[in-house]
């Protein structure tokens, strides 16, 4: 059983709440703010943040939502279950809500409600795993109250104990669910530390120390191209201090790939891929093509993020690999992608891509 | 959980496999019932109790008798089917409108735990070994054995040789299938109308001894209908006397009091088969039909180990044979001769306190009232009960030529040796 962070998930929530709002990266830092602050534990001074705030956008959805989880961390659960369900009423397409309303609920002993909760939750969104994932625990709680009414054991007593445990044990890493997207490593966020720290997703990743350029980055691929290449061979010695110029260049490419993919530029997303390009499971290139617009241009936002990017450059090809964290609407995947470049003219185009660990 | 034994009943290992298709361990007990009612005549479950279904969503269904049994059947059945998420939506309204049915509960539990991921803990899971968990799959079992095996239609128990008309119902209790059945007595004699789970003693039935916590074995009447406000919660919605010790207990020694047919406390809605210190009980909501239907003194309740179902044109012969041992027995006693009339009377003979030669007194005070005259046995029941000897439970009013009324009299005839049937208790009921 994978370890599990506590109510760090709510934020991470919080942040494709936000996106699917006007998303308006300009407000992302109110945002990063009020989350800063929840974080350091600040809690009343988050609380006032968000609502002058909501004193001018009162139905913002993304603030609402982290005024929701300001209550629940403030122990305020009758005003935190009011506003996530407020949310769920203006915004039900959204299934954050419904899931932290499922969380509050459960830590009241309240099955039946967060059950009722959860479903909905997947109705909006059915691979949404965190969801599917509470709904096992409140399934089980379920379970064992039917079975103690069945037996007439006095239930009271099992049921105080795990009440707080529940909490932290529902929140989950938002799971890959989606088809093929099999999340190699998922990079599970788990030891988050007993503060609850509400990892703020929108917020820009902090690049993470040793990779040289983090940046928006490519998801896992539908399916994992066909690697021709076992895994490279070579452990790609991360480029130390100074990396040549057309390492850059290669850098330069892969983080303009990955930033059309998360604005939905389709013309330079397509266009960063060669005419060459080694279109996974036997796909034609228009076939190909058409899949990742449907994929694409449906999400309400995505954010991709790459990190420990090794490149390595030999005459016209190259190859590059990184790790992958991959966010649409309540889907997050982390995983291992490595891209292979030609040097077409001045620009570097992929002619593959595949991913895993 | 409990795997196959050798020589296990054949749904039993039909409920492992299946525990194969399905690709995830589940409580087999769970499977036990499903699948043991999976070959259910569809007769089982009424239309009236699908209908109930969606009526359930209201918060106030009405409790009707044997609606909550119809619905667990139905539950089980979809599992049976493997209809698995429309199983735990009919149950989840089932303990919603039922929540102290223990059995609605288990199989609630089973269906919530199924949704549960392998390997991941159910809490309060039971033991396979729990003593309750064993109960409950008692209850369960022997649930879907009634409803399988129904009585054949049309046929009475044995015992009903003769109702009287006045009586408009009849009781009996089969205690191998912990039910009881309820007749209607009409035109055509007794047609079987409900049928409802009981429980009996601790320690079974054919209660021979104060405190034994048996149920008593035999024919008996509903004495009173006592008022559930008089009563503790424990009896629930009311209770019914029977008159154990009958006669025939008391001549066989038997003792004990108290043998009431009583409805579930508040937190159950019905309890194990065997529960009871001796009495009858059955859930709330099928007692109150009884008490609403059933009529003090007249009804008999039958309460046996296996009852036996005839035709009732098979009870013709022994009916008439009866019959003219009764009339035999009427003819002596118009005659005016004592003694003539004396020699259908046992030895043994006991009307409570008196033996026979107390009663010769007042046999001979009746036939002398008679003076000749004949005299009617009206609204005559005759209801026997074999065990180790072959009696007969006889109820008539006697009313004598030109009278209006006359009293209600009970009789219990045995059968000796050479076959002729001897009168061994008379007396005046009302």
């Amino acid at each position: 059983m994978p370890s599990r962070p506590t109510l760090s998930h709510a934020l991470r929530l919080l942040a494709l709440a936000a996106a699917l709002a006007a998303a308006l990266p300009a407000r992302a830092d109110d945002y990063t703010d009020v989350s800063q602050l929840v974080r350091n534990g600040k809690l009343a001074d988050a609380l006032t943040k968000a609502e002058q705030y909501l004193a001018t956008k009162p139905r913002d959805p993304q603030m609402r939502f982290l005024k929701g989880v300001i209550q629940t961390e403030s122990g305020k659960t009758g005003d935190a279950i009011q506003t996530f369900t407020r949310l769920t009423e203006d915004y039900p397409e959204l299934p954050e809500p419904y899931n932290n309303l499922a969380v509050l609920y459960a830590g009241q002993n309240q099955y039946d409600k967060a059950r009722t909760a959860l479903e909905m939750a997947i109705r909006t969104n059915p691979s949404y795993a965190t969801a599917h994932e509470n709904l096992g625990d409140v399934y089980a709680r379920l379970a064992g109250q039917a079975y103690s009414k069945a037996l007439q054991l006095d239930s009271g007593n099992a049921a105080v104990a795990p009440k707080l445990g529940l909490i932290r044990d529902m929140f989950t890493p938002a799971q890959a669910a989606t088809k093929g997207a099999k999340p190699a490593p998922v990079a599970a966020p788990t030891a988050t530390p007993a503060v609850p720290s509400p990892a703020p997703a929108a917020t820009p990743a902090a690049p993470s120390a040793s990779a040289p350029a983090p940046t928006k980055a490519p998801e896992p691929t539908a399916k994992p191209a066909p690697a021709a290449e076992p895994v490279a061979p070579a452990p790609a010695p991360a480029p130390a201090a100074a990396p040549n110029p057309a390492e850059k260049d290669v850098e330069a490419a892969v983080n303009a790939w990955a930033h059309a993919w998360a604005a939905k530029d389709m013309a330079a997303y397509l266009g960063a891929y060669g005419k060459d390009f080694d279109a996974p499971g036997k796909l034609s290139r228009k076939d190909w093509e058409k899949q990742r617009r449907d994929r694409i241009v449906g999400k309400s936002s995505i954010s991709v993020k790459l990190s420990n990017l090794s490149i390595k450059v030999d005459g016209n090809k190259a190859e590059a690999r990184f790790r992958q964290d991959y966010k649409a609407d309540a889907l997050s995947v982390s995983s291992r992608k490595t891209l292979h470049l030609v040097k077409s003219g001045e620009r570097w185009l992929i002619v593959k891509e595949s991913t895993g660990a | 959980m409990p795997r196959a034994r050798p020589g296990a009943p054949f749904f039993l290992q039909q409920a492992l496999s299946l525990q194969v298709c399905m690709g995830r361990r589940l409580s087999s007990f769970l499977l036990i019932t499903a699948l043991a009612c999976a070959s259910l005549p569809t007769a089982a479950a009424p239309a009236s109790a699908r209908k109930a279904a969606p009526a359930a969503r209201q918060p106030a269904a009405p409790a009707r008798d044997g609606q909550a049994e119809n619905r667990l059947i139905e539950a089980y059945r979809l599992v049976g089917q493997g209809r698995r998420r429309e199983a735990l939506a009919h149950t989840e309204r089932l303990v919603r409108d039922y929540p102290q049915f223990q059995l609605a509960q288990l199989l609630y539990g089973d269906l919530l735990a199924t949704q549960v991921r392998p390997g991941k803990a159910v809490p309060g899971r039971p033991e396979a070994s729990a003593p309750a968990l064993n109960e409950l799959q008692q209850e369960a079992q022997l649930r879907l054995q009634a409803l399988r095996e129904r009585p054949p239609p049309g046929t009475v128990p044995a015992q009903f040789l003769a109702l009287a008309p006045s009586a408009r119902h009849a009781i009996a209790v089969d205690t191998s299938r912990a039910r009881l059945y309820l007749f209607e007595n009409g035109h055509h004699g007794p047609q079987l109308v409900a049928d409802y789970y009981v429980s009996v003693g601790k320690q079974g039935v054919e209660k021979a001894a104060e405190g034994d916590m048996r149920t008593p074995l035999g024919v008996y009447f509903i004495g009173s209908n006592l008022d559930p406000k008089s009563l503790k919660d424990f009896y629930g919605a009311g209770a019914l006397t029977l008159n154990y010790p009958n006669p025939y207990d008391l001549r066989r020694g038997k003792t004990g009091s108290g043998i009431w047919v009583h409805g579930t406390p508040p937190e159950q809605f019905a309890r194990a088969p065997q529960a009871t210190d001796g009495c009858v009980a059955m859930a709330n909501t099928d007692l109150a039909r009884l008490l609403r239907t059933v009529e003090v003194r007249s009804t008999p309740v039958v309460i046996a180990r296996q009852l036996q179902w005839v035709a009732p044109q098979s009870l013709q012969t022994e009916r008439q044979a009866f019959t003219s041992q009764l009339q035999a027995w009427q003819q002596a006693k118009r005659s005016g001769d004592l003694q003539r009339l004396l020699a259908f009377y046992a030895s043994d003979f006991a009307s409570y306190d008196k033996s026979l030669a107390d009663w010769t007194p007042v046999l001979q005070r009746e036939v002398h009232k008679l003076q000749g005259r004949n005299f009617a046995l009206k609204d005559l029941s005759y209801l026997r009960w074999s065990d180790s000897a072959d009696t007969m439970v006889v109820t008539f009013g006697e009313v004598a030529e030109g009278a209006r009324t006359g009293p209600v009299k009970r009789q219990y005839w045995l059968r000796q040796g050479g076959g002729a049937w001897k009168i061994f208790f008379e007396g005046v009921i009302g």
